[in-house]
Formats: C-alpha cells, structure tokens, sequence
C-alpha cells in the first residue's frame, strides 16, 4: 500500500479530528449465518442496490501472536501473502498478482491489528469478475510462497519506515504507552529493528502454517450476492485452507492495571518537538462485557462526544489549550483498553495533564449529570442509522458482531440497549472499571 | 422565486457506453438521481437522490478559500472556518455543535486552498433541524473576541500538530513556497505562524463579510431526500439570506517558470526524502475536450496507480532505490497544478541516486510509450470505482461539491469520465514529453536532522 508522504489538497480538517469512540453497530438488514466451511464460520448480509461486493476473512492471527524476540511476524505474514502465490491452477508473481486485481478493477488488501489479521475483498458482483477475485484471494490465503529475496527486501522497507517513525512523537508515545498498559500481555511489545531483522522465511511459513487454518477463520460478506453464491465464495475462499492444527499454547493473562504510586506508573520521555503528546488509560472491558452500553454513553459524555464532551469543553473550548483532545475504549474479543489523549504546546504540557486528570477524575467520581445522559443518549440512538448506511460500514459492523462473538441481532437491539442505560449503571461501570491511582500515564516533549 | 433547472440526466449511461469487455457493463441501472436549483439570492442547490438508507448529508460549500486570501493574512479562511461554530445572534458559541450532536448528527467542516465546507450527516428526519443552523449562520455570525482569543490558540495548535512537528508538510510548504512566485498557492492553507499570531478577529470577521454569502455557495444534499421538499425547505431556510456584491477576484496567473528551483528543508527525520514537481495544464471549464488533463492523470495512474505500476515496481521492488513513492495531479482546481513525485529514499541511497531513477522511468516512458494494457488497467479501474464510490452517501456530495467549486458543473462528472476512457498510450506518452521537462521543474529535498532527544528517561515501571 501506499505511503504518501505529500497530501496534495493540503486539507486543513477543521474543528476536530474524528476519534472512534467505542464501536458498535444497529441495522435493521438481517445478518445470515452461512454454512460453516472447513471450521470457518460465515455470514452475510444482503445489500442489492449496488452491484458490487465486499468480503472479509478474519484471522485469529493478530500481533498477539508474535513470538518473543520476532514482534512484526504476524504483519509481516499477512503482508506477504500478495507477493507471490502457488495458486491452485498456477504460480503468481507479485507482479501477476497486482496486474490481476488492477484488471478486475477489484481491491484485495490485508491488514494486521493486535487480535486479527484480516484479508478484505472488493469487488464488482458480476460474476466472472468476483470469481476471480476470490479465487486470487484464496491462493493468497491458503498458498503464499515467502519468497526469501522479498522478504530481505520488506524486512529493509520495514526497518526504514520503523526508523523514520521513531523520530515522530505519536509513534513513540504509543509505543511506550502499548508497553506500559500491556505490561505481561504480548501487545505491550512493538517491532523493533532487532525483532525484524531476527524474522526469517521459515519463521513466515511456520507462523501461516500454524495460524492460518479455517476454526481461526470468519468470513464475512456485505453485499449484492444470495445465500448461495455466499456460501460459494466460502467454500472458494476455504477450499485449501486446513480445518484446524495442532494446539496453540494460551497467552499471558491479561491482568488488570493495578494501583501505583504515580512515579511507578507516570513515564516522560524527553523530545524537541513544538508540541508535547499525552496519552493515559489502564486495561478496561472486552466487547462481550455487559457493562458495555454504560461505558459507552458515559464515555460520550467524558471524550467521545466531539465538540460536546467534557474533555473538550475543558481543554479546547474554555481553555484553547490543544486542537484534539478526546477519550475511548477499545474493546476487543479478549483485550480491552481505555485511553485518553491530547497535544498542546510543550510549555503548557503540565497544565494540559492537570486539566485533562481532573476532568477525568470528577467524571468518575461524580458521573455524568442527568442532562449529559440524555444528551448522549439522544446523539447515540438517533446518529444509530449513520453507522450502517452502506456496505463499507455495514462490512465494518458485521465484522465486529461475530467476531466479538456477540448476537447476531445486536443490529436490532443497539438502540433499546442504549436506551436502557442508567446515570446508576454509568456511575457503577465507570468506577467499577477506571480509577485514576491506576492510571498509566506517558507525557512526550514537555519543556519545563 | 427560483429558477429551477432540474436535471434527472441518468448517470448510469456510462457503463454501457463503455463497455470493457472486461466489465461488460455492471448492470449500471442504479441511476442516482440529481437534480438542481437556483433560488433568487443566487443560492445553488444540487440534490443527489440516494435512497439505500434512512440518511442524509447537508453540505455548504463556499468558494472562498487560501487562494483568495491576501498576503499578511494567510490562514484566515480557515480561521473563518473554526469561527462559524462560535455563535450566531440566536446560537450562543457551542450550541451549533450541541443541538447538531443532539440529533445524532456528526458534523465537520473543512478548508482548503479552493474553498471553505461545512456538513452534517443525519438521520432523514433531522434535516430540517440542521438545515435551520447551516442557514442561520451563513447571514447571522457573530462571535466575541474573548471566543477569537480562544481559538486563534487552538489554530496554532492545529498548526503545530500537523505542520511545524511533521517533516513532510514542512517539504510540502517549502515546495509550494518555491514552485510558485505569484499565485496564492504558495501559501499553506492553514497560514503561516507570523500571520496566525497576528491575526485579529476583525480579519476573520472581514473574511466573513466578503465571502460568506448565498451567491458565492453551493449547497449538496445526498441521501434519502424528496427533491421537491428539500428545494422547498432549503428556499424557506436559505432564501432570506441577502445577496452582496463579491469582491473582485484578480486572476494572479502565475508567470511561467523559466528554468529548475530547488529547496532544502532541514528537519527532524530519519530518511531523506525527494519531491520533484513539474508545472502542468489544469482542466478548465468549457473546455472539457482538452485531452492533456485526462492524460496526466492516467499518465499518474500508469506511473503508481497500484501495486505493480511502474515506479513502484522498478524503484521500490526492483532496484530498491526508494522505500515508497507517490504521485500526485489533480486536473480539478481554481488555480495552478503541479504533477509531483515524492519518495522516501531507501536506506543507504542517495538523493542524487533516487531523482537519477526516477528521471531514467520517466525517460524510458517517454523514448517508447506505454502498454496498452498498463492505460487499459487504469481505465478499468476508474469505471469500477465508479460503481464503489455510490457505496457512500457523504462521498458523492464530496465529488459533486469539489467540482462545482473549480467552477465546473456536476453534469461534467461523466463526461470527463468518458474522456478518460478514450485517451490512448500515445497521448499519455505526449503530456510526459511536453510537460515533465527540467524548465518548469521545482525539486525539494528534505534532509533529515537527528532529533535532539535525550534516551528516554524511566521514571516509572516501564517494563
């Protein structure tokens, strides 16, 4: 993928940045559950108005993953799965392989985050088009060759732009922030020029031998295709691919931030740019928690509610004090984070910190007020249909549903589950969940 | 009174008439519906009918943006931009956004160098709602200067964030700073520092008074709209607003360049980094049968338009010569265009090394044209991106928007789409050899200075 380092149309995005708060979903389409195929669940939802589809297979092969010493192997295996394939009917080049989506006038891309890796497919639905698309998919997905030379030279384009992120302050505030919040858990490890330079081909093939099999696999479609030419695309994208493997030895536990002093859990780390970077958060809720919908309507009110929200008002609004400031929980199927950030002028860092710790211990200790709630309440429920209005975001919501393991009817229940949120479950989950003596905290530039 | 020209002009002629085999037309039946309108205060309303979900996006565009600012006061059509949310005479600061986020909307606005935009996307029903607010501020602005104090220092925040701390947009500023001696183009869109700290709230306040005006906006509406009733709510809410005389815009033409320019940028990096950027033919309204334009486009996407284009398969995956590379045209603007290719340089390889690379792709292309099949790629994938970009609601007013400010309609979308589609490897071959020439090329280095940091200081438990 592209890295442009030039933004031509030098978009000055106004007023704020968006900042997913806590994702979730609502639609009313149904989502079907397709046929399981190898061990890999499938599901689809119907859109016919555009004739066009789009398909994701989710991985249970997220950075977590990586083995000790080798943090990137699991982007790294991902990635290279469109640089060479032993297809089913042939061998492909990188470059055949890229020459072959550009003609179908399709998109298949890959990314990594710390729970999964994911291969997404667009396409046009005729289907000529789409069976080539998903068969090229499937060589990508069950036969990548990790080609050594290819490797040697992604391993350098990898370590160049690692060595160029380390010289911006966001990457090296998140970085210190994933080990701090992390702690035993393997996210809390980043690649490192060492780690990638230590990966070799074998590790690539061991890694998709032992990850890459179908009860690690979810499928999900969005788009202008039935049941059956779903479950066709299934059985395509699944054919070669192993039902399952040899087990998989449990991670670490991923154990609660505990209560520090603050010296044992604050981290300033010295560099020269204009701004200074904070981040503070602790470990919080997986997606499945029931304590979810409260966390989320709290947390509008608190960061996530743009303009609108406490930390906003506080630090942008009443106080001109940094362009974005915002907080959110992140929570996955098996790990789950709170944040809060902001950048301000170096010289102004400690005032920042201040405004922003007090806001956030007020909200915990106090909650929000009645009126916050309905306020979030009223936002969340009636921008619901905003969140599904097409087949990307619907893809989106889909993903998340199953992969999170959660009722296939969250969809339609989303709004009703807001709505039946408390100031009582609010107060409860925020202080069940957050408290400030357990807050890690990591301040980058601050001049003193 | 307004003047109604409604078009229902079917979009969906384009597939068929082009037909790749390889597409073979999409069954391109889903028509979006466009309708458009004036209304006696020289108001444009352009409504795209898009039926698929209950939504909508109302978005306010108005031609003013970097380009027509004045030297001293670079930055303040974007100031003007975070000013609009600070109170009206009936909205108190704050509440624009509060009474938006209490219909579930999400809200923005942005600035560019052509233009100043601002939006919400809502649930059907909740038009009306902020409909009433993008109207009531685009007579009735008024804020104090306690507010401007306030977000002057916010803006410069924003500046530090993505400017002053990030060594690319330094590069980009510096190249524009150099490339153009006359046009307003050589100012960044978010203003220079000296001229942010100067500005004062009547600078803002002037900018509003000049621009912000129905005869110098467009109004898009995409989503599950009526046309009629929208036309009918947009006349209730935006009809009252005054017409004013605009000010006079000067043409600025920038003079032709006469020979290369190059800057280097010291900052805080790790690799070195090369933008060579050439000056190039714009498309111009009326004269949608130029073919240059469609062919430095194409010329774009044969040089990196996916994976294996050539500069990426010849510089980053065969001879490693860079770590990535960009190209970037855009034959839609109000003022001048440049062509530019920038590059990370890989490890190990030189600037002079790189530019020898790229200058040696571009002189093969140049020598013997291009495939066939390398243009047909290209082409083939703008026809299904035509398909894909109907997937989102708030796209199409964004495409539909962005044109009509260069002062192009939103019918020319599908004629330079069928443009592009009959340009052939020779055409492409001749914008290459015309344009991409030493005399008009501007070159920007960035050469990577360490950050003075200090190794990082543990206080805490970091593990």
């Amino acid at each position: 993928m592209k890295h442009a380092s030039f933004v031509k149309q030098a978009f000055v995005f106004g007023i704020f940045l968006f900042i997913a708060s806590i994702h979730s979903a609502y639609a009313i389409l149904p989502i079907e559950q397709l046929p399981v195929v190898n061990g890999a669940k499938a599901f689809l939802v119907q859109t016919k108005a555009l004739p066009m589809v789009d398909i994701e297979v989710s991985i249970d092969a997220g950075d977590r993953y990586d083995p000790k010493g080798k943090s990137g192997l699991a982007s790294m295996t991902a990635e290279l799965m469109s640089y060479g394939v032993r297809g089913e009917l042939r061998g492909l080049s990188e470059a055949q392989i890229a020459d072959e989506i550009a003609d179908l006038g399709a998109n298949i891309a890959t990314s990594v985050s710390g729970e999964r890796a994911t291969l997404r497919i667009r396409s046009l639905s005729r289907k000529d088009l789409r069976d080539r698309a998903v068969q090229l998919a499937a060589d990508m997905l069950s036969a990548p060759i990790y080609d050594a030379k290819i490797l040697a030279r992604e391993k350098q384009r990898s370590i160049t732009g690692l060595l160029e992120a380390e010289t911006k302050p966001d990457f090296v505030l998140e970085r210190q922030f994933s080990k701090l919040i992390y702690g035993d858990y393997p996210l809390a490890n980043s690649p490192s020029v060492k780690s990638i330079n230590a990966i070799e081909t074998n590790d690539l093939v061991r890694f998709h031998k032992q990850f890459y099999r179908g009860e690690r696999m979810i499928v999900s479609i969005v788009g202008d295709v039935s049941p059956a030419e779903a479950n066709e695309i299934v059985q395509t994208l699944l054919k070669r691919i192993p039902p399952s493997g040899p087990a998989i030895p449990a991670l670490p536990a991923f154990t609660r931030s505990p209560v520090e002093s603050l010296a044992d859990r604050e981290m300033d780390i010295p560099f020269d740019s204009q701004q200074a970077h904070i981040a503070m958060g602790m470990t919080a809720i997986t997606r499945n928690n029931p304590d979810f919908f409260p966390l989320l309507v709290g947390n509008y009110v608190l960061g996530g509610g743009g303009f609108v929200s406490r930390l906003m008002t506080e630090v942008r609004e009443k106080r001109g004090l940094a362009y974005s400031v915002f907080s959110y929980f992140a929570p996955g199927k098996d790990v789950g984070i709170f944040q809060a950030g902001l950048q301000t002028k170096s010289d102004q860092a400690a005032l920042a910190l201040d405004v922003m710790s007090s806001t956030m211990a007020k909200f915990i200790e106090d909650g929000p007020t009645q009126s916050e709630l309905l306020a979030a309440k009223a936002n969340l429920i009636n921008g619901y249909p905003l969140r599904i209005d097409n087949n990307r975001k619907l893809l989106d919501t889909v993903s998340s549903i199953v992969w999170n393991g959660l009722p296939l009817d969250t969809m339609e229940t989303w709004t009703q589950q807001v709505n039946a949120v408390t100031l009582e479950q609010v107060n409860a989950a925020f202080q069940k969940y957050l408290a400030m003596d357990r807050m890690k905290i990591v301040v980058l530039g601050a001049s003193k | 009174m307004i003047l109604q020209m409604r078009s229902v002009l079917p979009r969906l002629s384009l597939l068929f008439l082009l037909c790749m085999p390889l597409l073979a037309c999409a069954e391109a039946n889903q028509t979006a519906d466009t309708h458009e309108y004036q209304l006696s205060n020289g108001l444009k309303l352009i409504v795209r009918e898009d039926h698929r979900a209950p939504t909508v996006a109302h978005m306010v565009w108005y031609r003013a943006g970097s380009i027509d600012e004045t030297n001293g006061r670079t930055g303040v059509a974007h100031v003007l931009e975070h000013m609009m949310f600070k109170g009206t005479d009936q909205v108190k600061a704050g509440e624009f956004s509060r009474l938006v986020a209490a219909v579930g909307g999400r809200e923005n606005a942005f600035t560019n160098r052509d233009y100043t935009a601002f939006f919400q996307q809502v649930e059907k029903s909740k038009l009306n709602d902020v409909m009433k607010l993008e109207a009531d501020r685009m007579s009735n602005l008024n804020f104090d200067d306690a507010e401007y104090a306030k977000e002057i220092q916010v803006i410069m925040e924003e500046r530090r964030l993505r400017t002053e701390d990030n060594p690319a947009s330094l590069l980009n500023e510096s190249l524009m700073a150099t490339a153009f001696m006359s046009s307003p183009y050589r100012h960044p869109v978010i203003g220079w520092m000296n001229d942010l700290q100067n500005m004062k709230a009547v600078d803002a306040l002037n900018w509003y008074q000049s621009w912000y005006a129905p005869n110098n906006a467009v109004v898009v509406i995409s989503g599950d709209v009526d046309p009629e009733q929208t036309l009918r709510m947009v006349e209730k809410y935006y009809g009252p607003a005054q017409a004013r005389q605009l000010p006079v815009r000067k043409p600025q033409i920038e003079p032709p360049q006469k020979g290369i320019k190059q800057v280097e940028v010291k900052a805080p990096a790790d690799s070195l980094q090369l933008a060579m950027a050439w000056k190039v033919p714009r498309l111009e309204p009326g004269k949608l049968d130029d073919v240059e334009p469609y062919a430095l486009e194409l010329l774009a996407g044969v040089l990196d338009g996916y994976d294996n284009a050539r500069l990426d398969r010849i510089l980053v995956k065969q001879e490693r010569v860079v770590n990535d590379i960009n190209v970037s045209y855009d034959m839609i603007s109000r003022g001048p265009e440049l062509f530019t290719i920038s590059a990370r340089v890989a490890k190990g390889k030189t600037i002079a090394q790189s530019q020898a690379a790229i200058r040696r792709v571009l002189n093969e292309l140049i020598a013997k044209g291009i495939l066939d099949s390398e243009l047909k790629r290209i082409q083939v994938h703008l026809l299904s991106d035509q398909i894909y970009k109907r997937d989102s609601i708030f796209g199409q007013a964004m495409e539909i928007g962005n044109i009509e400010m260069a002062g192009f309609s939103w019918r020319d979308i599908d004629t330079i789409l069928e443009k592009m589609q009959t340009i052939t490897p020779e055409q492409v071959q001749a914008v290459a050899k015309k344009y991409l020439v030493d005399s008009s090329l501007t070159i920007a280095v960035l050469d990577p200075q360490a950050r003075n940091t200090a190794a990082v200081s543990n206080m805490g438990a970091a593990k």
